[in-house]
């Protein structure tokens, strides 16, 4: 039996500038490690995420995609991660009928929780790789 | 297009784990690139330089800087460009360091993620088109939150310059913690004469300051430049209206009561050290005293991490006192470290040791109070060997806890709390005094414990800032804004309807929307929400995002192939 190279997976996620961006611009400073499989794309707000956008990562070959603002009722533009909140309910509706459900996550980071943010990338992308690799 | 792509070293920061030299080759070949380097220091000097000459030299339509993150010396590279004759909306950023080199290890990934992320830039940038910073006029007015020193000093500042002020106090009184101060290190005067009054009578004949005492903030809305703020005051709801605003509302003492093993509040004889200034003509001849520092302070298990910098001179100066009044008297002080930071600070520990204070580097258990003592259990650090001593009295020196309207004001402001729930600032070593709203600031132990000086020092610091963003009448923001192409919109009013900021006006006439610039705050929603895609956000179209997640994803083999 030939050992097969491991698969790491690719994920985009799009990081609002006012938290999540923050964060993991913090998450540098401390030195914290997370997988170089995870690369951001800074919106000024998650509310701009259009949906188009993860279902392009996905179709160009992502293998996973991620929506991350500030926590509900601290939106810089007040109500924008609220819009997000249900746009991305919407799109995981969709991805669930296409069995692809695990593709897609939303999160909260505030741009103090370089931990968290670093703990969420993480975890999903030991989930995804599990998958990738299982089988 | 002529694009210039720069790759900064930072010394050994980047370099370390990137392969800067394969990454600055990799780009060469891409035929909109007509200069790719890398550098030790792009933001040097000489650095500037460079990049400048190469902007003159080849005649570059873009810049890509790739270094630390974007919002470190954004202004820097931005006037870099703008001194060559370039639109500074025509740079880009891409961090190479608090995403890729400082997150992960292994040089390979790395120097791979590296180039990923600039081709999302290079492919980003080829979309950008030159923007007009958007000139906005501005209010000379400040909104002070909060009238302890950082935020008097602040006003002062501000008055003196002539700025209209309007300081807000909760209490009925200003002057905050200080002013209830016996006897302020290293000064050892008393805090309500000789600083607060000072500064709030020279308040009082300036004709500029209005001062709300009793008040607090209800609501608050507007843009830099212009925000709206509802007071509630005594004489009823008031709306002012401030240009930029700076938080000052402190901080709360720490209270020993959420540690009830100390047994605080529930025996007289276990006391703060503020209490223990009012007390301590009124111990016993030559008793036996207890201090026990970082109470509330670096502390995980009440969620205080933190060191609260104002209360190891708080507890020497206790342990002192004793000793001066009663030689006699057995002073025993427990101490995690000794951290004696204000001026003078170490050389009065060792004035306090000396006196026959005895320190002993330990964790206190507990403190059980009887009808002989208090028994105090603890942990000898040093030795290892747990301990059980009796003494008469215990003076706790507790800490700063975050400000008891914290989170009121940060979902009022939209700035944010770090974990201990201080306001955090925009980046802790470069823009201390910034929030990451713009014309928002911080001052004083809102942001931490701080000490008086260094209070009142951040206090004069944001002013002289915020001073510096409204003092021209005008100011230029951003031109992040969305536009609509009336050729594709449909009418359909869903952008309307989304917008908050209520930047979207329906022309009934035309049956299309436009954007109403001023007001557009520049979120992208309406952009993400429209179905004809008719809206774009100027810097963060639509196009520009698609290349960037095209090139995160694309030429694996690309690279594999160098
Ligand atoms: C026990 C102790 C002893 C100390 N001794 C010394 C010393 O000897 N020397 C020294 O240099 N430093 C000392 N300090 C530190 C000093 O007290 C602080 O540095 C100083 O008080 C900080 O000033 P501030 O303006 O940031 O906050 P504060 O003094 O806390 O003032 C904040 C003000 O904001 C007001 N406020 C709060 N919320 C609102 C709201 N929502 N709306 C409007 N107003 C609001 C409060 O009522 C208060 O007046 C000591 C601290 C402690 C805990
Ligand atoms: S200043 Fe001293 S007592 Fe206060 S938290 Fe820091 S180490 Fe503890
Ligand atoms: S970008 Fe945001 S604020 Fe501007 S018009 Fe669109 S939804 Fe309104
Ligand atoms: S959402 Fe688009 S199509 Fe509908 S009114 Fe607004 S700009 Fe026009």
């Amino acid at each position: 039996m030939t050992e097969e190279k491991e698969k790491n997976p690719e994920i985009v996620g799009f990081a609002c500038s006012f938290c999540t961006f923050k964060a993991s611009e913090m998450a540098g400073s401390l030195r914290m490690k997370y997988p170089d499989g995870i690369k951001l794309i800074q919106v000024p707000c998650s509310s701009r995420v259009d949906p188009a956008f993860v279902i392009k990562a996905i179709l160009d070959g992502a293998d996973g995609a991620f929506v991350a603002g500030c926590h509900p009722g601290d939106c810089h533009f007040i109500k924008g991660n609220y819009f997000t909140r249900r746009k991305i309910a919407a799109l995981k509706e969709m991805f669930d009928a296409f069995s692809m459900k695990d593709k897609l996550r939303l999160f909260w980071v505030s741009a103090a929780e370089a931990r968290r943010f670093v703990e969420k990338v993480t975890a999903m992308y030991g989930d995804i790789k599990e998958k990738k690799n299982a089988g | 297009m002529r694009t210039g792509i720069f790759i900064c070293h930072c010394g050994h920061n980047i370099k370390h784990t990137v392969d800067v030299k394969k990454v600055s080759r990799f780009f060469k070949d891409f035929p909109t690139v007509v200069v790719s380097e890398d550098y030790p220091f792009v933001c040097s000097e000489p650095g500037q330089d460079m990049i400048e000459e190469a902007i003159k030299k080849h005649g570059l339509d873009r810049v890509l800087i790739a270094s630390c993150t974007p919002s470190l010396h954004g202004e820097l590279f931005k006037d870099l460009l703008k001194k060559s004759n370039l639109n500074p909306f025509l740079l880009r950023r891409v961090g190479i360091r608090e995403h890729c080199s400082w997150v992960g290890d292994d040089p390979g990934p790395n120097t791979e993620k590296a180039i990923k992320l600039i081709k999302a830039g290079l492919y980003a940038s080829a979309h950008y088109v030159p923007l007009e910073e958007k000139k906005v006029d501005v209010v000379k007015s400040a909104l002070i939150i909060g009238g302890g020193v950082s935020g008097l000093s602040a006003a002062l500042f501000l008055s003196r310059m002539g700025m209209k002020v309007y300081l807000v106090e909760k209490a009925d009184h200003l002057g905050g913690h200080v002013g209830a101060l016996k006897n302020i290190w290293p000064a050892r005067e008393d805090g309500k004469s000789a600083v607060i009054d000072p500064m709030v009578s020279e308040l009082g004949i300036m004709e500029n300051v209005e001062i709300f005492t009793s008040t607090t903030l209800s609501a608050f809305e507007g843009f830099f430049g212009n925000y709206q703020a509802t007071l509630n005051t005594p004489g009823g709801v008031k709306t002012v209206v401030a240009g930029g605003v700076i938080v000052a509302v402190g901080f709360s003492p720490f209270d020993p009561r959420l540690k009830p093993e100390l047994n605080y509040g529930r025996d007289d004889r276990i006391m703060t050290t503020l209490e223990f200034e009012e007390r301590k003509e009124g111990l016993s001849k030559d008793p036996r005293v207890a201090i026990l520092h970082c109470v509330g302070s670096r502390d995980e298990q009440v969620n205080k991490p933190y060191c609260s910098r104002v209360c190891c001179i708080n507890a020497l100066r206790a342990a002192n006192a004793i000793k001066v009044r009663h030689p006699d008297a057995y002073v025993e002080s427990f101490y995690m470290d000794m951290r004696a930071h204000p001026k003078g600070g170490e050389e009065f520990f060792e004035e306090t040791q000396e006196l026959g204070v005895l320190f002993t580097r330990s964790n206190i258990g507990e403190i059980i109070p009887s009808s002989g003592g208090l028994l105090l259990r603890g942990e000898d650090t040093l030795l290892g060997e747990t301990f059980e001593r009796e003494f008469d009295y215990a003076v706790l020196s507790t800490g700063m806890s975050s400000p008891e309207d914290s989170k009121l004001i940060s979902s009022l402001l939209k700035v944010t709390l770090d974990k201990d729930k201080f306001f955090l600032e925009a980046h802790i070593k470069l823009r201390p005094f910034d929030t990451a709203v713009k014309g928002i600031f911080i001052a004083g132990t809102c942001s931490g414990p701080k000490d008086m000086e260094e209070s009142i020092n951040h206090g004069r610091a944001s002013a002289l800032k915020l001073f510096g963003f409204l003092n021209l009448g005008y100011a230029f923001v951003d031109p992040f804004i969305s536009w609509v192409d009336p050729k594709r919109c449909s009418g359909c009013r869903m952008c309307e309807q989304a917008c908050v900021a209520k930047a979207i006006k329906y022309d009934e006439q035309k049956r299309i929307a436009h954007v109403e610039e001023a007001a557009c705050m520049g979120c992208g929603l309406c952009n993400a929400t429209c179905p004809s895609s008719s809206i774009s956000l100027k810097g963060h179209m639509d196009s520009a995002i698609d290349d960037e997640i095209g090139a995160m994803i694309e030429g694996q083999s690309l690279v594999a192939s160098l």
